[in-house]
């Protein structure tokens, strides 16, 4: 396995992705897919560790790629995803991703919130939340919303490294601590 | 009748004597009446025994002239002889005597040495015996510390294994009473989970981020 991307590269890597996607004028777009595929890998560790696995041949593993996001989001999305596999940073191609939502939310001065919650959010409880964020941090934050089953009910924000944690999940892991 | 001559021989001679005489015996019986008184003396003398002391004259001196000549000779020849050979018996019997002393000394010194160096190994057998007693009284003791310690330190196992497990059972009681409340918690709420409640909480999170300016 390669050895790990330092945050530098990984800035770097993230760059090239946002270079691509307004290249083909879809930053929108591409953003919101690779922040749902970012969340697919996350939820699906077997998924992450086989495009990360070296011992499995690159162009089957691009194939791979392709094949869960072909016809399902734009074609600059499954590009800069396969290059970053075909690099062998398929093991980061979630770290990536999250620099790619960071860095673009950056360049509209603005912060990346990504949101988990166990049902979609509407379009008013985005607006409330970014209000609520900027009103309570004083940071412009954009909403990636993601649909995580896990999180049982509730929400959970990450903002960079601060997390805000109301979701019904963590309070049962704090009452299954509590019988600690 | 002299030293060595029979009766018989003498009779005989007496009575030739006699016939030579007078011609004959039956002549002689008719002689002279003293003539016969002196044969009869005479017979009587044959029966006479010579003297068991004193030998006849010339024995005496052919035997003290035999006894000279051999006293002489053996003077001369067999008295130095036996005296040389005594002699040399004597030097032998005492060289014999002397070497049989020496070889007494020497053996006395060899007995002395012997029980010397007998000496010396029964006290160095002894100081082995001991150097082992002690060796193995301090083995022994040795053993039995270590037995000692490893029974204390067995001992301070199987009470750390024991609260160890005693432990461990506890949490993982503790671990299953929480699985058991936690899943049943889980089976509660996620049976109350509907569209409404998840609006109402996530309504209720927008409210607290809000709202945390104003604790914050």
């Amino acid at each position: 396995m390669a050895d790990h991307l330092a945050a530098e590269s990984i800035g770097d890597y993230a760059d090239a992705v946002l270079a691509v996607a307004r290249a083909e004028k879809a930053s929108g777009q591409v953003e919101a897919e690779l922040a749902r595929f970012a969340e697919a890998l996350r939820t699906n560790p077997e998924l992450q560790s086989t495009l990360a696995d070296s011992a499995i041949n690159v162009e089957r593993r691009i194939a791979i790629c392709e094949d869960l996001l072909s016809g399902k989001a734009h074609r600059a999305t499954t590009a800069v995803t396969s290059m970053v596999i075909a690099a062998g940073r398929g093991g980061e191609l979630a770290e990536v991703i999250d620099a790619v939502i960071d860095r673009a939310a950056a360049g509209r001065n603005r912060r990346a919130a990504r949101v988990r919650s166990a049902v979609e959010l509407s379009e008013d409880q985005r607006a409330r939340l970014a209000s609520a964020i900027q009103a309570s941090s004083g940071l412009e934050v954009e909403i990636h919303a993601v649909v995580d089953p896990s999180v049982m009910g509730g929400i959970i924000t990450e903002i960079g490294d601060d997390v805000i944690d109301g979701s019904v999940r963590s309070r049962l892991q704090q009452m299954r601590s509590g019988f600690g | 009748m002299a030293a060595g001559e029979t009766i018989g021989g003498c009779v005989l001679e007496k009575a030739a004597e006699v016939e030579k005489e007078y011609g004959s015996l039956q002549a002689f019986k008719s002689g002279p009446e003293d003539a016969i008184e002196d044969f009869e003396d005479d017979l009587e003398g044959c029966v006479e025994a010579p003297s068991p002391i004193l030998p006849e004259i010339d024995e005496i001196i052919w035997g003290s002239a035999a006894f000279a000549i051999l006293f002489a000779f053996m003077a001369w020849k067999g008295f130095p002889a036996v005296r040389r050979a005594m002699d040399a018996r004597s030097e032998k019997i005492q060289a014999d005597l002397d070497a049989a002393d020496a070889a007494k000394a020497d053996a006395m010194s060899t007995k002395s040495q012997y029980e010397e160096q007998l000496a010396e190994a029964k006290t160095a057998a002894a100081a082995i015996i001991d150097e082992a007693r002690m060796q193995a009284d301090q083995l022994r003791t040795d053993l039995q510390a270590r037995a000692e310690a490893d029974i204390a330190e067995q001992r301070a196992r199987a009470t750390a294994d024991i609260e160890s497990s005693r432990h461990q059972a506890i949490d993982d009681l503790r671990g299953d009473v929480a699985s058991i409340a936690v899943g049943a918690a889980e089976r509660v709420v996620g049976a109350s989970l509907d569209a409404e409640v998840h609006r109402s909480l996530i309504d209720s999170y927008i409210e607290e981020v809000a709202g945390s300016r104003d604790n914050g």
